[in-house]
Formats: C-alpha cells, sequence, structure tokens
C-alpha cells in the first residue's frame, strides 16, 4: 500500500472510529494482542497449607493430634482402648469424607497375584527378585492409592498455623 | 399455567428436606412422574459447604467473634448474619444461647407471642432474638436459596410448593406457617398434614397400592417426629366405582417425640456414671446425648444382638486418653426406656395423664404430660365419631376405631422393636374384641417420607394420582359473651357458636345465618376463638351452651372497621367462614350491605 495512503487511512480511522481496520493493522505489521485482565488475586497456598489442613480436619472432627500427643504409658489397655474404639469411628468416617481410599491391588492377601506390569512406585516387589520381571507372587500388602481429594477451598485469611484453636469459657 | 415442577417440603421441627417432581418426566406404568430428593447444600463447618438430605432446622445467630470473617459465605449470600443448618446445630452445642431450634414448637404454643421476637427463649445478653414465624421464613428461604443455585432454569418461586404441618396444628398455627412461607417468598403454596402426606409417600412407592387396600379398610398413621407425636385415619372408600381415601380422624397435639426418648436415654446412662462418681459438665452431657444415640442405633440395627454398646465421652482439652469416661448402654436398659417406657402395653380404655394444673407454671414448651404413646394413641382411637365418616370407620363394639392398617412415620420407626410393639398394643385392643389384627404397611425411608409424599399431593393436586379427602381437622367455634347482666365475681358465661364444622372441605364458603353481631366501626372488636378435635358433629351455626374440656381456646380473633362513615355507629353484621385452597380457615364479618372485613387472629399474648 502507498504510504501517503496508508497514512491517511490511518489517520481518518483513528480518528473517526477509534481503531485501525484488520487491512491497515496487517499493513502496517501490526498484530492485535488481547491484554489480559488482571487476574483476581487468588490466597497463594502452598503443599504445607494442604497438609495442615488434613491435619485441622482430623483433629477438628476425630480429635486425632490430641491422641497422638499424648502420653498414653501411664493408662491401662482398657482405657486406651476406649478412647480409641470412638476416635477410630470418628477418625475414619472424617478421613472418608475428604479422601477416597482405594487398595492399589484389589486381591487377597496371602494368595498369588499376577502382575500385568510393574512400576516401582505403585508395586514394590520382596524377596528374592529375578532380573527379569516375574509373572507374579504372593499379595503381602495391598497398598493404598487416593482416587479422589475433596478438600474444601482454603478462605484467604484463614490461618492455617492454627490446627486446633484454644478453648476458652466464658464464665 | 401449571409449574413444570412440584416441590414438596418437610418443616420439621429438627429437620427439614426438599423433594421435587418433573410434571414433564415420562411415566410409564406410573401414575405419577417419580419423585427425587433434591440434596441440600449448608454450612457443615466454617468455609465448608456440603450437600446433605436433610437440613437441621437450627439456626445460630452468631456475634462478631464467633467465626472467622466470612467463613459463613454461602452462594447465595456472600455475608449472612445467621447460620442455618448443620453448622448452626454444632455450633449451638457450644453456644446454646445463639441457637434457635424446635422454632416450629413454638409456633403452636399459644401461650406466647408468637410474632414477638422471643427466640432463643434463653438467649444470651446482646443477642437480637427473633419470632418463631421469622424462624421459620429463615429455614424456608435457606431451601429456596438452595433450590434456585441448583436449579437456575426454574426458579423456586414459579413451581407448585407444599409444606407440610402437623396435623394436629390448629387453625392459628397453620396461618403462621403460611406466612412464614409467603415471607420467604413462596408464591405456590399449599398446606398439607403430615401424616397424610406420609400416606402419600407410600403410595408413591407401591403403584400397585390398590390391590392392598379394600374398601372398608382403616388406615392408621402413626407419625413420631423429632419434637411431635401426630395419628391420623384414613379410611378406603368406593365412589363411583373407584378406591377413594378419607382423612377422618386427627388427633390432638403431643409435643413428644424422638428427642425426648434420646434424651431419657442419655439421663439413663447419666445416672449410671453418677452412680460411679461422675459428674459431667453441659459439653459433656451433650456429647453423651449423641453418642447414646449411634449407640442406640448401633443395638436397634437389624441382626444386632449385643448386649450393651460401649457409650465414650472423650477427655476434655489436650488429655483425651486420660480423661476418657467409659459407660455403656445396656441393651435391656434400652428395651425398658424406649419399648415399655414411650411405648408400653396398656389396655385401648387406659387414657394419658391430662397436663398438670400448677398454679404457676414455668412458661416454655408444653411438653407431653404423659410420655405413654400408646396411651395417646388408646385415647385418639377412643374419639367419639364423626356423622361424617358415613360408616367408614369400622370401630369394635366398645367404640374404638378399629384400625385395619398401620402406617408408621417418623426415625423413631427405623426400629423394629418399636413398631413391633404398637401392633403387638394394636392387635391386644383389638382381639379383645374378636376383631382381625391390624397388618403394617411397609414405609420405606422414613425420615424424607414426608417431602416425598408432598411433592406427590402436588402432582395428585392436578389429577394425576388419588388424593385424600380431609377437610378441616377440627371444629372452630367463636365465643360468645352471654348477655346478662353483670354479677360482680361471676364471669358472663360463654357460649360457643360453631363457625367451622369438622370435615368442612378447602375452597369452600359457609354462612352462618342465625348469629348477627353488633360492631362498633373504628374500634377494635375481639372475638374468643376455640378449636375441638373431640367434637365432630356441631353443625354450622350451633350453639353450645356449656364451653366445657373437650373446648379449646386459642389465640383470639379480632376484627377492626374502619370508621369511614362516622365513628361510633354500630354495624350489623354476620359471619362467613372460608377454608381456602391453601389449607388456611379464615372468617370474615359480612355487613348487610355486603361490605367485608377479615377476622384476624391476635398472636400477641
Amino acid at each position: 500500500m502507498n504510504r501517503l495512503i496508508l497514512a491517511f487511512r490511518s489517520f481518518f480511522a483513528i480518528l473517526f472510529s477509534g481503531a485501525l481496520s484488520e487491512e491497515i493493522a496487517a499493513a502496517l505489521g501490526l498484530s492485535r494482542r488481547v491484554v489480559p485482565k488482571a487476574a483476581p488475586t487468588l490466597a497463594v497456598s502452598t503443599p504445607a497449607d494442604g497438609a495442615l489442613q488434613i491435619l485441622a480436619i482430623l483433629q477438628r472432627d476425630s480429635r486425632l493430634i490430641d491422641f497422638l500427643m499424648e502420653d498414653i504409658s501411664s493408662y491401662d489397655d482398657e482405657q486406651v482402648g476406649a478412647a480409641v474404639r470412638s476416635l477410630h469411628d470418628t477418625c475414619r468416617d472424617a478421613l472418608n469424607r475428604y479422601v477416597q481410599l482405594a487398595p492399589v491391588i484389589d486381591g487377597v492377601e496371602g494368595t498369588f497375584t499376577r502382575l500385568a506390569s510393574i512400576d516401582p512406585a505403585s508395586v514394590k516387589l520382596l524377596g528374592n527378585v529375578p532380573p527379569q520381571p516375574p509373572p507374579g507372587g504372593l499379595l503381602r500388602h495391598k497398598g493404598w492409592r487416593c482416587l479422589k481429594v475433596d478438600l474444601p477451598a482454603l478462605q484467604g485469611k484463614q490461618n492455617m498455623q492454627v490446627i486446633a484453636p484454644a478453648e476458652v469459657e466464658i464464665e | 399455567m401449571d409449574s413444570r415442577y412440584v416441590i414438596g417440603i418437610d418443616l420439621g421441627t429438627t429437620n427439614c428436606s426438599l423433594a421435587y417432581s418433573d410434571s414433564t418426566a415420562p411415566t410409564e406404568r406410573l401414575e405419577v412422574p417419580p419423585v427425587t430428593l433434591l440434596p441440600v447444600p449448608q454450612l457443615v463447618n466454617p468455609g465448608e459447604l456440603r450437600d446433605e438430605s436433610l437440613l437441621p432446622s437450627s439456626l445460630y445467630l452468631p456475634g462478631a467473634l464467633d467465626f472467622p470473617e466470612g467463613s459463613l459465605a454461602v452462594p447465595w449470600n456472600p455475608q449472612p448474619g445467621y447460620v442455618v443448618g448443620r453448622l448452626a446445630q454444632k455450633r449451638g452445642v457450644e453456644n446454646a444461647g445463639r441457637l434457635v431450634s424446635s422454632a416450629k414448637s413454638w409456633l403452636s404454643q399459644a401461650g406466647v407471642d408468637r410474632t414477638g421476637a422471643i427466640l432463643p427463649w434463653s438467649a444470651s445478653e446482646g443477642v437480637n432474638k427473633l419470632s418463631p414465624v421469622e424462624a421459620s421464613r429463615r429455614y424456608l428461604e435457606h431451601l429456596r436459596d438452595a433450590w434456585d443455585a441448583k436449579m437456575p432454569d426454574a426458579p423456586f418461586a414459579d413451581q407448585q410448593t407444599l409444606v407440610t404441618v402437623p396435623a394436629s396444628f390448629d387453625a392459628v398455627a397453620r396461618e403462621l406457617t403460611l406466612s412464614a412461607a409467603e415471607q420467604a417468598g413462596y408464591r405456590n403454596v399449599i398446606l398439607l398434614e403430615e401424616p397424610q402426606s406420609a400416606f402419600y409417600a407410600w403410595i408413591e412407592r407401591h403403584a400397585d397400592w390398590r390391590q392392598r387396600v379394600h374398601p372398608g379398610d382403616l388406615i392408621l398413621v402413626v407419625d413420631v417426629g423429632g419434637g411431635t407425636t401426630d395419628f391420623t385415619l384414613i379410611a378406603v372408600t368406593e365412589r363411583d366405582g373407584e378406591l377413594a381415601l378419607d382423612r377422618v380422624a386427627v388427633g390432638e397435639h403431643i409435643l413428644l417425640g424422638g428427642d425426648n426418648m434420646d434424651l431419657a436415654l442419655a439421663r439413663s446412662v447419666e445416672r449410671q456414671l453418677a452412680e460411679k462418681g461422675t459428674k459431667l459438665d453441659g459439653l459433656q452431657l451433650h456429647a453423651l446425648w449423641h453418642n447414646s444415640r449411634v449407640a442406640k442405633e448401633k443395638l436397634l440395627e437389624p441382626g444386632s444382638k449385643a448386649a450393651d454398646e460401649p457409650v465414650t465421652i472423650l477427655g476434655k482439652g489436650t488429655g483425651l486418653v486420660g480423661g476418657t469416661i467409659k459407660a455403656k448402654l445396656r441393651r435391656a436398659d434400652l428395651t425398658a426406656i424406649l419399648r415399655d417406657g414411650f411405648f408400653p402395653v396398656v389396655q385401648s380404655s387406659d387414657m394419658p395423664q391430662r397436663q398438670r394444673r400448677i398454679g404457676l407454671q414455668e412458661i416454655g414448651l408444653p411438653y407431653a404430660a404423659d410420655a405413654a404413646i400408646t396411651k395417646h394413641m388408646a385415647r385418639f382411637l377412643r374419639q367419639p365419631p364423626a356423622t361424617a365418616e358415613h360408616g367408614a370407620v369400622r370401630r369394635t363394639p366398645s367404640g374404638l376405631a378399629a384400625p385395619t392398617h398401620v402406617l408408621f412415620n417418623g426415625g423413631v420407626f427405623n426400629a423394629a422393636l418399636l413398631r413391633d410393639r404398637v401392633v403387638e398394643v394394636l392387635d391386644a385392643w383389638l382381639a379383645e374384641e374378636r376383631l382381625p389384627a391390624v397388618q403394617p404397611l411397609s414405609g420405606e425411608d422414613l425420615m424424607h417420607a414426608v417431602a416425598r409424599g408432598a411433592a406427590y399431593y402436588g402432582l395428585a393436586r392436578r389429577g394425576r394420582g388419588v388424593r385424600i379427602r380431609g377437610g378441616v381437622p377440627r371444629t372452630y367455634y367463636v365465643g360468645i359473651e352471654s348477655s346478662m347482666p353483670a354479677v360482680p365475681g361471676i364471669p358472663n358465661p360463654v357460649k360457643a357458636l360453631t363457625v367451622a364444622p369438622f370435615g368442612m372441605e378447602e375452597g369452600t364458603s359457609a354462612a352462618i345465618p342465625t348469629q348477627e353481631f353488633g360492631l362498633v366501626v373504628g374500634e377494635p372488636a375481639e372475638f374468643r376463638f376455640f378449636g375441638s378435635s373431640a367434637r365432630k358433629n356441631d353443625p354450622i351455626g350451633a350453639l353450645i351452651e356449656d364451653v366445657g374440656d373437650d373446648l379449646e381456646e386459642l389465640s383470639p380473633m379480632q376484627v377492626n372497621l374502619e370508621a369511614a362513615d362516622g365513628a361510633g355507629q354500630l354495624v350489623p353484621v354476620s359471619l362467613e367462614t372460608v377454608v381456602t385452597e391453601t389449607g388456611v380457615l379464615q372468617l370474615w364479618c359480612v355487613a348487610r350491605d355486603a361490605r367485608r372485613w377479615k377476622l384476624e387472629f391476635n398472636v400477641r399474648s
């Protein structure tokens, strides 16, 4: 395109419509670029936040941290048993609610299990392991895998360092 | 035009639920399209929203320091000033002074101002109280918002809505429920009685129900909810060669339910602990109550043979194991308390103890004085017959209504132990008078049946299923002071004029021709208002000379005639009764020149 014409067309296009047409833009060697809108500021959550959140949930719903941090050596088995029975129920409920767990190999422990492929991350071979992948072996432990994590979204201002708030009763 | 969806709402004392049916869904072999439950999103922890099939009827009024900022946001409101549902229930345990619960029981409590800000009844300082109507409104609003969030293409307000009430709710409590619904933005609301709804749920679950009941059968619905016990009799009749259903009797309002039973169990475990010298504080008592209920459910599971189930209260503070308190809920105690305490074997002539009348009674909820539900059942079945029954109710020689079937509703009856006991007691009563045993109708999903049945009824109203004929569940009267010279110290005797006979049908009206009242214009005139579930045969306009024990006084009604045409004038009016399509009773004053004024309930005590 003639330089003078191009200059005029650019001038009037901007003057009258406030924007260059595709054709002029191409001739000028300009490309349209969408300026991204500022993304809403999301709370930056770190891997530690997720771990702290799980701890907070297990403490809130089943008081697991209280149990683990307590020195139970001086209590008799009956006392420990009574507490654990109750804690076990609530702790498992809480875990099931937020994390869906399943065995890695859904077989019967102590029986022969055929292995399709061996990924060292999901199957650990024990005993006398040959250099060639064996067809299978005795299933000693089914393993656990997480199918789904369903944790509530974290709130921006939440202080994740607090796993359980102190409780103060007002008289 | 009919709405696409029909929504059934169970507004319960302890839990609410919502079921719906899509009227455009294909129906194969079924009379009506299937009914679905709506999972209700609600806060279960601060900042954590989850779908649950029930919405606990709990409302928490948080203070500034109760929850972290922003953690109460729900999808439809970023900053609500209150919490409804599971989180409210949880937090309320820790701070009962900010928790509103059992609002529904207060709704039917005539001794208090039900539109006044009275809840929480024992509120902490600085809590902005609210009225029982307002609390009910919040639950209904939450359900509406939950629907709108889940079904954005079908706004709640455009759908037909059915809200259930106990059959024993009087005209005032029904009107208050309706006004709570209207304040919550419900536009097409109809009220339905809970036991009827439970029966509709049974019909909905059994497409072959016409083969299961026959003309002449009489179905007793025993509905024991969290806070109330409700009885209803439904007669199966034949009309134009088709099976028809008539609701022929409704019981009195009994404030007694599953919550009382769980509390009784917790008390027995508490006594056990006290004997060992262990005292519990408020929070521990609540944990005990909760854990006893869990233990109860385990013991009542079908197939459970355990002689006892541990009830454990974990230690307070961080010393969890050290402070753990152990107790046991024994099966023998469970049976003694639940079955023999609440459902004792009694004669059909054993009547419940009447409400105690102590000079100074603490104001609060009028809990039933007698916990024996079987005695309340005997009293219900001994209600004198109504002429409106037309002989549809089978009776024993001694006058006891003799059901052929019994339908259970309410979570309490998940326990076979209690269902079997009710059947055992009924069978004994019938056998004594040489009648065959009752047949239990198998209800399922007892926690949600009322909401499901309500959705079914919404479709039945459109002619797509069977409808139970009911009408006004009791007879209503206005009190008239006798015109007699005043004697000091003796109140003028009051006569009662029948304004709505038992069974007066929805969508009808009737004039009371015999009596005219002179009302002064420009001044509010008040009428005393009575109801009776025992007197079923008083025709409209009948005058009862002696207002005895079988008439129960309800909130007064008042009318204010505007003084447009000269104050101090006496306008002669007659009364007219209207039962609206929504199931609400209205009384109107009609002047000779056809001007009309509505009588309003004066619920302020």
